[in-house]
């Protein structure tokens, strides 16, 4: 019998293991999720409450909470989107296809390896918090310590709940064979589940939940884990958090959807390339011009140097050009660079998805019936609308910009761009105002289309100052702040995996701190919960959206100071860089 | 015209990559040869103002190259060993976006400078195709035709020829020695000593980080005049002569094998003839007796 530690399918699964244990990514996810372990330890409802922090409750409370409120999906996204598509990427693909290696083993071994790592770095917050246990804190009320529950919670809802969404971005990626496509999709994870649990699966009988729902969001004990506010901490402490029926059957219900997807993508998957076969003119064409033989090819002959001198006549004459400096010619240079970048976003296919989107989003935004409205109609779609695509765009503007400044170095450009004497102002700001005109370009679609949905049901006359108000006031600047922020990111971390975890792990950060009520306006640049139309044209206001300007403004400043050509590490490196020669150098 | 002083250059891993490569290029199209991994693509990173030296300078016409970036990339045309292009752009699309960074802002001159270069390297049919379709050969002549936007005084060009197959690497020849002027410094680096028999006035060769010999070809091979020999011997005669002479080839064979030895002042056996030396004995006898 084969030794299964020596099939195909094994090698697969220990080199994706291997290759994200030399990631950064699974390392900083880690820290992130044990520090939230922490914080919904130390910090979450139970010390309020007066519940205990262990007890079964609990921990199966905020196992949901981990699995949705605080960007898991997002981040099993970058976990497993592009795991195939690296190895095209990277020209990989045809040093493995060359091999005995079945489609099936390679595709599971993909899948199952970088699912075993995701899963190994979900489970720190599990162990954190049972480690936890050990470690006393003023105020807390604690149960004996019990180990088993958070494993079998931390399963249940957790893993088998990413299972599928895991499969779902694996699909996405590998079909596409492209990771913004995934990313397009992580992006609008949370608004669009959100505006499906309430427009669609509440109005659909159970089975629909049941079936299609991969977190089994409404499947709860009656209120026991959705509204436990008014139950008294003595019964929750007893509460035994059990399963029902509907909810093992979503269970069950992920493991098959997981294991359809992966027959789709075992069936649709090809190891051909799809861009060359898009391109019908390749073909391997050899120059016929210079017809002349500068020199006999002498290799083992013997050769009588000096070389001979190329004739004059034969030199390349090349027209006469000014070179320009200035303002004006790196403004030219600015405006070349940002329609280089914009041939370039119109060739991705992430496009694609990005637009259907923010028009998806905004027509969901408009609610379906006629609800209380603060001012009118159009001030509360436009909020609505706002406050949607603020969060859609915040995802993607932190992976598409990450794209953006990443794919010179990916598609090995960046020595000839870097050799020009274009300043780098010209290189950053051409990719600071390709993101940034894309993002209003998606801000002006979703109104739009809010707009037309708003007409379309009656809702008569639309106020287009509140929607232009709105957009200006709160959308605009957060933008241009959120674009400069990525760029900052970037250029100082200078990966865009790493940047993509810093990023949603500020951001989580940042909104779980606003939810506890710190939610000043000197650390909350986006005012989150911090606005409402009637204050939106007071002094105050303008100050607020200058001062959020301001900070665009110094993130752009100091990507400028930080970007560095042709250095691969970064100002945090470059300490240990100069001990490590010093070290060299007086070992010498 | 170019002055390499002292360059050395130590990465973040320990590796010692140059130790102190001092270099005097005159003008023409200058070979540094060496085997993978000798400091070659490190030194022309540094000198193409995309790595910071450790220490040491280079200076051009006596101006800084390393403390005056803008005015070095201004003067320069440069072809990295691996580069990439954008995949969805055009070749014609390219080169304007790479002569705008270059500071050619005035269209008509921008349009007729592509237009020239295109067809120099072959590729004005191609002008409107998409790079992604774009062959090894086409896509470094295109690398060259954007090394030579707005007359570059000093062009690097790196392993431009590895990977080519041998019509593309004579028409890369051609076109590397037809952009030459009297006042452009060309540095090819390159582990193929044939690009430097074809092509360069002068060499050095570059080893571990050091400069191991600076001559012109013709004094390179002039070196060994009288001393390499060529002929066909018993293999059991084949070992003895691997540890006595500095044996630079041996084919196997049948009942027997040629070498090619090098041995300065006396002819090592009867059946071996004195042959003409070319620059590949030079450079593996030289890379040899390192070795050893």
């Amino acid at each position: 019998m084969k030794n299964p530690f020596h099939t195909p399918f094994a090698a697969v699964f220990t080199n994706e293991v291997l290759l994200n244990a030399k990631r950064v990514t699974p390392y900083v996810l880690m820290v992130l999720f044990a520090a939230n372990a922490v914080l919904w330890w130390g910090w979450g409802p139970a010390v309020q409450r007066g519940w205990a922090t262990n007890s079964d409750f609990y921990i199966r409370r905020h196992m949901g909470g981990f699995s949705f409120i605080l960007g898991l999906p997002i981040f099993t996204a970058i976990m497993m989107g592009d795991i195939v598509v690296r190895d095209f990427r990277l020209g990989v693909d045809p040093l493995i296809f060359s091999k005995p290696v079945g489609r099936a083993s390679y595709l599971l071994g993909k899948f199952l390896g970088s699912f075993f790592v995701l899963v190994c770095c979900q489970s720190v917050y599990a162990i954190t918090l049972v480690l936890l246990q050990w470690v006393p804190f003023t105020g807390m009320v604690f149960l004996p310590v019990k180990v088993v529950p958070y494993f079998k919670h931390f399963f249940i809802v957790v893993v088998i709940s990413h299972l599928a969404l895991a499969a779902i971005y694996f699909a996405a990626g590998t079909l596409t064979r492209n990771a913004k496509v995934v990313y397009g999709l992580a992006a609008c994870f949370y608004p669009v589940y959100i505006a499906l649990q309430l427009l669609v699966f509440l109005k659909l009988p159970k089975i629909f939940n049941v079936l299609f729902d991969p977190l089994g969001f409404n499947l709860g004990q009656g209120g026991l884990l959705t509204n436990p506010w008014n139950l008294s901490a003595d019964f929750l402490n007893k509460a035994v958090a059990s399963y029902n029926f509907d909810q093992y059957a979503n269970r069950v219900s992920n493991i098959i959807v997981t294991g359809l997807l992966l027959l789709l993508v075992y069936f649709r998957f090809r190891i051909d390339s799809q861009e060359k076969k898009a391109e019908p003119f390749t073909k391997l064409t050899l120059s016929d011009a210079p017809d002349r033989m500068a020199y006999s090819a002498p290799s083992y002959g013997s050769i009588d140097l000096p070389v001979e001198a190329v004739p004059v006549r034969d030199r390349i004459t090349l027209p006469k050009v000014s070179s320009t400096k200035g303002p004006a010619a790196t403004l030219s240079q600015i405006i070349s660079a940002l329609g280089v970048e914009f041939r370039l976003l119109r060739a991705e296919r992430g496009l694609i998805v990005l637009v259907p989107l923010a028009i998806l989003l905004s027509f969901l935004s408009v609610p379906f019936s006629r609800i209380a409205t603060e001012v009118s109609y159009s001030v509360t779609s436009a909020t609505n609308t706002a406050n949607m695509l603020l969060l859609f765009l915040a995802g993607a503007i932190v992976f598409y910009t990450g794209e953006a400044m990443n794919r010179d170095r990916e598609l090995k450009i960046e020595p000839v761009i870097w050799s020009t004497p274009a300043p780098n102002s010209v290189l950053l700001l051409s990719k600071w105002l390709a993101m940034t005109l894309l993002s209003l370009l998606l801000v002006l679609v979703g109104g739009l289309t809010t707009i037309v949905t708003q007409v379309i049901r009656g809702y008569t006359p639309v106020d287009v100052s509140a929607y232009l108000i709105i957009n200006g006031v709160v959308v605009v600047p957060g933008v241009v702040f959120l674009t400069s922020f990525v760029v900052a990111l970037n250029v100082l971390l200078r990966n865009n995996y790493v940047v993509y975890v810093v990023a949603i792990g500020a951001g989580v950060g940042l909104v779980y701190l606003y939810n506890l009520g710190y939610k000043h306006w000197s650390y909350n640049p986006l005012l989150y919960q911090l606005w409402t139309y009637s204050n939106l044209t007071d002094a105050t206001m303008l100050a607020h959206r200058l001062y959020c300007l301001a900070l665009a403004a110094a993130c752009l400043a100091l990507a400028h100071v930080l970007f560095e050509r042709g250095h691969a590490s970064r100002v945090f490196f470059a300490a240990k860089r100069h001990k490590k020669l010093k070290k060299i150098s007086k070992t010498s | 015209m170019l002055v390499i002083k002292d360059l050395t250059k130590t990465y973040s891993s320990g590796v010692q990559a140059l130790q102190g490569v001092s270099l005097d290029l005159p003008a023409g199209v200058f070979g540094l040869l060496g085997p993978n991994g000798s400091g070659k693509t490190t030194l022309m990173k540094i000198v193409a103002t995309l790595l910071e030296p450790d220490s040491g300078s280079v200076e051009m016409n006596g101006a800084d190259l390393i403390t005056r970036k803008d005015h070095t990339r201004r003067m320069l045309g440069y072809l990295p060993q691996d580069f990439g292009l954008y995949p969805t752009l055009t070749a014609w699309q390219m080169l304007d976006y790479l002569a705008k960074l270059k500071g050619v802002t005035n269209k008509k001159e921008r349009h007729a400078l592509i237009d020239v270069l295109l067809e120099r390297v072959n590729l004005s049919a191609e002008r409107s195709q998409r790079l992604g379709g774009f062959s090894g050969g086409m896509r470094q002549r295109l690398g060259i035709a954007q090394a030579l936007i707005s007359e570059p005084q000093l062009i690097i060009v790196d392993e431009p020829t590895a990977g080519l197959d041998p019509e593309e690497r004579l028409r890369f020849h051609n076109l590397i020695s037809e952009s030459t002027t009297e006042t452009t410094v060309v540095i090819l680096s390159t582990h193929i000593v044939s690009d430097v028999a074809n092509l360069c006035s002068h060499m050095a060769i570059i080893r571990k980080g050091k400069i191991i010999s600076t001559c012109t070809p013709g004094q390179a091979v002039d070196q060994l005049k009288g001393s390499v020999w060529e002929g066909i011997v018993s293999r059991e005669q084949l070992a003895a002569f691997k540890s006595e002479y500095n044996v630079i080839s041996s084919r196997r064979l049948d009942g027997g094998a040629r070498v090619r030895v090098i041995s300065k002042g006396q002819r090592p056996s009867e059946e071996l003839t004195e042959a003409t030396p070319v620059l590949e004995d030079y450079y593996f006898d030289l890379i040899n007796r390192q070795d050893q």
